[in-house]
């Protein structure tokens, strides 16, 4: 069978290609909506100012959580923001779709498409004006270093933008991995509820925590690494050496959800759906 | 008026007889709803647990922050409402119409599908302590049938209060399209209001005398602190029950008015 022209382009090129496409008419009919700007910008910065005022209470009764200050935690609240950001302009409307694809077999459509399938139900989507929570988020950090008088170095910089691609890209593993388990749990809506339960945790530095909390938050759940990690990064306490590591964490959990997933299609397709 | 009584006795069983089986069919969601509900109050409690040390913060010690925050898992599922999604839906789908044609208010089946949801977390969150307390001796209470039986009270109260609130912001949907933007302000200021974060006591004192005259406290860390003893003295508890007893009946007016003036406004627009 003849190859056609599009196919002879590189994949990358048409990746993007592909992005673009779904995106502008996304764009175009949730800017239409500015509303929904004005209100999501309001409730962010109604939540950032409880997460704010919830350390407040805790910083009454003690000088120091688990040896980060007032002004660290709350650059590590603007960190925990951006991330949630990220959460719900990208997994939560595609990723968090999937069992609803599966039970309507729209699913099916997704697979017969020549797109790969972990791409299409990973960036079919964007909320953009949720990025005004990544905004935020930043913002609030940057306030935050300013306020506690940390200035970052050029290195520790580095080894932020490092550690948060790589609290990226575990955070969109672990919602792969969950959103995945829907093959399998068909009859259960909310899933993603789980990872909102887990995310709670990384509103606090995983040295907050008693030690055998601690324990689970870096090697079971990598709830250390979506937070705490980038936000040692920012503040200087880790450098790129933590860094380098967080990335191998980061391209492992990519690998092994890869890995999950194809097993989930594999079962998929071979019951005859 | 007893074959009234009766009549709405028979009507509330085959209600909640009702829900319990839809429930039962969305057991996985609701046992992941139960796992939302606990993790908050679980996180918080390991922090103030870290902070605690082997000493004590404003008074409470690990063992004291333990007891509260499990009563407060336990109270806060004997507690939950969530009228105010699913009226804010009804509303504004046209869900509303159908219901009104029924021979009850809607107001009885949100009440009994409360009841057997709750049948169902709430027990499962006493088991749970339960068991959790037979190794842990730091979260066991010590519950005489006196003290026990005003928990019980308050509890009731708080569930009262706590469900016509959220059923009046669901209301508020007759008016407005962001009736759940005003339920997310109402739970971020209980986060501080109603003790979810810390015991009142830990709050900054023109904060907690605030909460004091408001209804938020009386929804959850009142019967929280009888439950677990943090409420001792007979003024502290009278003064706590009144306070119940006021805000449920000004929610109750407040319900009354909004019912029937929404219905007016939801009729006239021809819906």
């Amino acid at each position: 069978m003849p190859r056609s022209s599009a196919s002879s382009r590189p994949p990358r090129l048409r990746l993007l290609a592909v992005l673009r496409a779904f995106w502008s008419a996304n764009l175009a009919e949730e800017l239409a909506y500015r509303a929904n700007l004005v209100a999501s910008v309001l409730g962010t910065v109604f939540w950032m100012g409880t997460a704010v005022l919830t350390a407040g209470v805790f910083f009454r009764q003690t000088p120091a959580l688990g040896g980060w200050g007032f002004w660290e935690v709350v650059a590590l609240l603007g960190v925990f923001n951006a991330v949630a950001g990220v959460v719900e302009a990208l997994l939560r409307p595609n990723i968090g779709r999937i069992v609803q694809h599966v039970r309507q077999g729209t699913m099916d459509l997704i697979l017969t498409k020549p797109l790969d399938p972990q791409f299409h139900v990973s960036f079919r989507r964007v909320v953009i004006w949720r990025g005004t929570d990544i905004l935020l988020g930043l913002g609030l950090a940057g306030y935050a270093l300013l306020r506690a008088g940390t200035v970052p170095s050029l290195a520790s910089l580095l080894a932020f933008a490092l550690t948060l691609a790589a609290a990226l890209a575990i955070v969109y593993a672990v919602w792969l991995a969950l959103m995945t388990l829907s093959f399998w749990f068909v009859a259960v809506e909310n899933l993603e509820i789980l990872f909102d339960s887990v995310y709670e945790a990384a509103r606090f530095p995983v040295t907050a925590y008693p030690r055998a909390v601690r324990f689970v938050l870096v090697y079971l759940l990598p709830i250390a690494w979506i937070t705490t990690v980038p936000a040692s990064a920012l503040t200087g306490r880790v450098g790129l050496g933590t860094a380098a590591v967080a990335l191998a964490v980061a391209a492992a959990a990519l690998v092994a959800t890869r890995l999950l997933w194809n097993a989930a299609l594999r079962r998929y397709t071979s019951a005859g759906g | 008026m007893n074959g009234r009584v009766t009549g709405l006795a028979t009507r509330y069983a085959a209600l909640i007889r009702a829900a319990w089986l839809t429930d039962l069919q969305y057991r996985a969601a609701i046992a992941i709803w139960l796992v939302l509900g606990v993790a908050q109050p679980l996180i918080t409690l390991a922090v103030w647990w870290a902070v605690a040390g082997g000493g004590e913060v404003g008074g409470y010690g690990q063992a004291d922050f333990a007891r509260y925050f499990f009563a407060l898992m336990l109270v806060d599922q004997l507690t939950l409402a969530w009228d105010v999604w699913y009226i804010d839906r009804w509303i504004r789908e046209g869900e509303l119409n159908f219901r009104l044609a029924r021979p009850l208010n809607p107001i009885h089946e949100a009440i009994a599908d409360n009841i057997a949801y709750k049948m169902k977390t709430g027990t499962l969150v006493l088991v749970v302590w339960a068991g959790i307390a037979l190794v842990w001796p730091a979260v066991r209470l010590e519950l005489g049938p006196g003290r026990l039986a005003l928990a019980v009270l308050a509890i009731v109260l708080a569930a009262a209060i706590r469900f016509v609130s959220t059923y009046v912001n669901g209301l508020l949907a007759f008016w407005t399209t962001r009736a759940t933007a005003i339920a997310e302000l109402h739970f971020g200021i209980s986060l501080f209001l109603a003790g979810r974060i810390a015991p009142l006591s830990l709050l900054p004192p023109a904060v907690a005398d605030v909460a004091g005259v408001l209804w938020f406290p009386y929804m959850l860390a009142f019967p929280v602190e009888v439950l677990t003893g943090g409420v001792t003295t007979a003024a502290d508890l009278l003064r706590g029950f009144g306070w119940q007893c006021f805000w449920l009946a000004a929610w109750i007016g407040v319900y009354r008015a909004v019912w029937t003036r929404g219905l007016r406004r939801y009729g006239a627009v021809g819906g």
